[in-house]
C-alpha cells in the first residue's frame, strides 16, 4: 500500500511577522482595508447574468447566437452538453443500446464542456454561469444575517456527501431509465424558465431556497447538486486555481467566512499551513469572494506552474 | 483517532439519509412512470421522436427544437404532463407543423437523436440519387433544385399521428360550404399553404375562402392527395362528401388548423396513442 507522507506543518508566525507588523497598521485596521473590494464578485455577476440574459435576448430576438438552454445550448452552431445530463444519458444509453444513436453533436457538446471545465477548473461553471448559484449567494447572505441574530442555528454536514448524490442519481438513472436528476435540477429548471417562461416547478426551486436559508447554509451546491461533483471531479488537476501565499497572510479568516466552501481554504489557519505557496482544491468554484476581501492579497487567481516559471 | 472515528460516523449517518432520501426520488419518479405510460400517449410530439420508452430519457430538455422552429410549433411540456415536464409537443389546433422550415429543423437540431433525423436523412439522400439516375441531365437543369427536392421526399416521411375524422361536425359531410376566414378573430397561427401560392407561411386568417362544400383539409394539406381525399359518393341522386385520410397522412395537424368548425372535426391521433393499439405507424 502507498502511503503518502504527510507533511508536517510550519511553525505558527510571530507577531512580527504578521502582515499589518510590516504595514505599521494595527491588526483591525488592517483587516478591513479591503472590505469595500468587490472586482472579482462584480465581474463574476457581470458574466452569469450576461451568460442567462444572453439565452434569453437570443431566443426573444431570434438572433441564434447562443440557443438552447443550459442543459444543452448551440454556441454559434457549436453545441454544448451538460455534463451530468450527458453521463445520465450514457449510463442509460449503455443499458437500453441507445448510445449508439447519440449523435457527432452531442459528443462534440460533451467533450467541449469536459475540456473547457477541466482548463478552467471544475466548479467554476457554478459561480460564473449557474443561475441557481446567484439565488443561492443572497441566499446565504440571508442565512448569515439570521445566523447572526440568532435565529438560527449553523448547521454542516459532510462535504462527501454529494458524492453520495453523484453516484446515487446515477444509479437512478439505470434503474428508472429516466432522466431523474434532470427533473429536479435547478440549473435546468430556472434556465427554461427565463427562456421558456416559468413552470410549476419553479415552487421547488424555492423550497430548496428555504431549506438552504432556514436550515443548511448552502446545502444543494456543497452537498447535492451532482453537477457541482461532476465539476469537482473534473477539476482536481485543472491549472487554474486560487493560489495562497503565507508571507502575506494574517490568518485573520475572512476568507473562510465568505466562501462557498471554506475547507478548500484549511491553510489559513494559523500553523496549518505546510508550505509556503498553497492552492486551492477542486472544490473551489474561482468565486474570487476570498481574493477580493483578503486584506494582505495573500489569495490570488492564479495558473498554478506559471508563477514558477515566472521566478 | 477520535475524531476521525467521528467525522466517520457523520459521513455514515448524512449518507444514510441522502441514501433514503434517494431511495423515495427513486420510488416516486417509479410510481409517476407508471402514471406516464398512459399520460404521455396524448402528446403529439415533433417529428421523428422515438417511442416514448426511449423518448422519455432521450430528450434532454434543451429546447433548441423549439427554438429553431420558424413557426413556432413546437412548445415544452409542463408538469401537467407529468414525467413529460420540459419534453417538446406540438399544439397542433393551436400551431401545426406545416413543414416551411425545408429541412425538419427540429429534428436534424436535435443532439441526443430523441428526434430522429438518421431515418430522414437516409431517405433524403437515397431520393436524390433515384432522381439523378432517372435523370441524368437533373443538375444541368435549372428547375431543378435538390435542396427543395429533398426536404420534400423526407416530410412524406414524417408520421407523428394520423388525423382523424369527426363526421358529426364536418361540415363537408352535412353538405355545407366554407366563406370566410377559418380561424376565430385574433388566432395567431401561421402555415405556408401550397394551394394559395405562398411563399412563405402566413397567418391562418390571411387566407379567406369561399368553397361550395368545405374541403380546407384536403386543399391545404401540405401532402397533397395521397395523404387525404375528398371522397364523393352519389346516392339517391344526391352527392354526399367526407374527406378521406390516407396512408400518407403525417399527423402534422394543418387540417385540425385549418378546420373551420368551433371544435376541430379532424385531430390528430398523436403516434403514441397508435402503435399502443398494436397499428403500425
Amino acid at each position: 500500500m502507498i502511503k503518502i507522507k504527510k507533511l508536517e506543518p510550519l511553525p505558527p508566525k510571530k507577531k512580527a511577522d504578521l502582515p499589518n507588523e510590516k504595514q505599521g497598521l494595527s491588526y483591525k485596521e488592517w483587516q478591513h482595508q479591503h472590505r469595500k473590494r468587490h472586482f472579482w464578485r462584480n465581474l463574476r455577476w457581470s458574466v452569469l447574468l450576461f451568460i442567462n440574459i444572453f439565452f434569453v435576448v437570443s431566443f426573444v430576438f431570434d438572433i441564434g447566437l447562443l440557443e438552447g438552454s443550459l442543459s444543452g445550448s448551440r454556441l454559434m452552431g457549436f453545441y454544448l452538453m451538460d455534463p451530468f445530463n450527458s453521463f445520465q444519458q450514457l449510463v442509460i444509453g449503455g443499458e437500453t443500446g441507445y448510445w449508439v444513436f447519440l449523435t457527432m453533436n452531442f459528443w462534440i457538446g460533451f467533450s467541449t464542456i469536459l475540456i473547457f471545465y477541466w482548463l478552467l477548473g471544475g466548479r467554476t461553471f457554478c459561480s460564473w454561469i449557474c443561475p441557481y448559484h446567484f439565488l443561492a449567494e443572497w441566499g446565504e447572505k440571508l442565512h448569515d444575517y439570521l445566523v447572526k441574530k440568532k435565529k438560527i442555528k449553523e448547521r454542516t454536514l459532510n462535504r462527501y456527501l454529494k458524492y453520495v448524490f453523484f453516484a446515487g442519481f446515477l444509479l437512478l438513472a439505470f434503474l428508472t431509465q429516466q432522466l431523474v436528476f434532470e427533473d429536479l435540477n435547478p440549473v435546468g429548471i430556472l434556465s427554461r424558465t427565463f427562456i421558456y417562461g416559468p413552470s410549476l416547478l419553479v415552487l421547488w426551486v424555492l423550497l430548496l431556497l428555504a431549506v438552504e436559508i432556514f436550515f443548511v447554509k448552502r446545502i444543494w451546491c456543497r452537498y447535492i447538486c451532482p453537477i457541482g461533483a461532476t465539476y469537482s471531479l473534473l477539476g482536481n488537476l485543472s491549472p487554474v486555481a486560487v493560489g495562497f501565499n503565507l508571507d502575506n497572510c494574517g490568518h485573520c479568516r475572512d476568507c473562510q467566512a465568505v466562501c462557498e466552501v471554506p475547507h478548500v481554504l484549511w491553510f489559513v489557519q494559523r500553523g496549518k499551513a505546510t508550505k509556503k505557496v498553497h492552492f486551492t482544491t477542486s472544490d473551489c468554484t474561482h468565486c474570487g469572494l476570498c481574493v477580493d476581501i483578503c486584506p494582505g492579497d495573500a489569495l490570488k487567481l492564479t495558473l498554478k506552474g506559471v508563477n514558477k516559471l515566472m521566478e | 483517532m477520535a475524531k476521525a472515528n467521528l467525522g466517520r460516523r457523520d459521513f455514515l449517518k448524512s449518507a444514510g439519509i441522502a441514501t433514503l432520501s434517494l431511495a423515495a426520488i427513486g420510488a416516486g419518479v417509479g410510481y409517476l412512470k407508471k402514471l406516464h405510460a398512459s399520460d404521455s400517449k396524448n402528446l403529439l410530439r415533433p417529428p421523428g421522436a422515438r417511442d416514448e420508452k426511449d423518448f422519455i430519457y432521450a430528450c434532454i430538455k434543451c429546447g433548441l427544437c423549439v427554438q429553431i422552429c420558424p413557426v413556432g410549433a413546437v412548445k415544452l411540456a409542463d408538469i401537467d404532463h407529468n414525467l413529460s415536464y420540459g419534453t417538446p409537443f406540438i399544439d397542433a389546433r393551436e400551431q401545426a407543423c406545416d413543414f416551411s422550415c425545408g429541412a425538419l429543423q427540429c429534428t436534424e437540431t436535435c443532439p441526443t437523436s430523441a428526434l430522429n433525423f438518421y431515418k430522414f436523412k437516409d431517405v433524403g439522400e437515397a431520393a436524390i440519387i433515384e432522381y439523378v439516375k432517372e435523370h441524368p441531365n437533373a443538375y444541368q437543369d435549372p428547375e431543378f433544385n435538390p435542396i427543395q427536392y429533398q426536404a420534400d421526399k423526407m416530410h412524406r416521411e414524417v408520421r407523428m399521428g394520423i388525423a382523424k375524422l369527426n363526421p358529426s361536425s364536418c361540415l363537408a359531410v352535412q353538405g355545407k360550404g366554407f366563406h370566410g376566414t377559418p380561424r376565430e378573430q385574433g388566432f395567431r397561427g401561421v402555415y405556408l399553404s401550397v394551394n394559395q401560392g405562398d411563399k412563405e407561411a402566413c397567418p391562418v386568417n390571411d387566407h379567406h375562402f369561399d368553397r361550395e362544400i368545405c374541403d380546407l383539409c384536403v386543399t391545404e394539406c401540405p401532402i397533397g392527395d395521397t395523404a387525404i381525399v375528398m371522397k364523393k359518393t352519389e346516392e339517391n341522386g344526391a352527392m354526399h362528401f367526407r374527406p378521406e385520410v390516407l396512408e400518407g397522412c403525417t399527423g402534422c395537424g394543418v387540417c385540425e388548423m385549418v378546420c373551420p368548425t368551433s371544435q376541430a372535426s379532424i385531430v390528430i391521433v398523436p403516434k403514441n396513442q397508435i402503435t399502443e393499439k398494436g397499428g403500425e405507424l
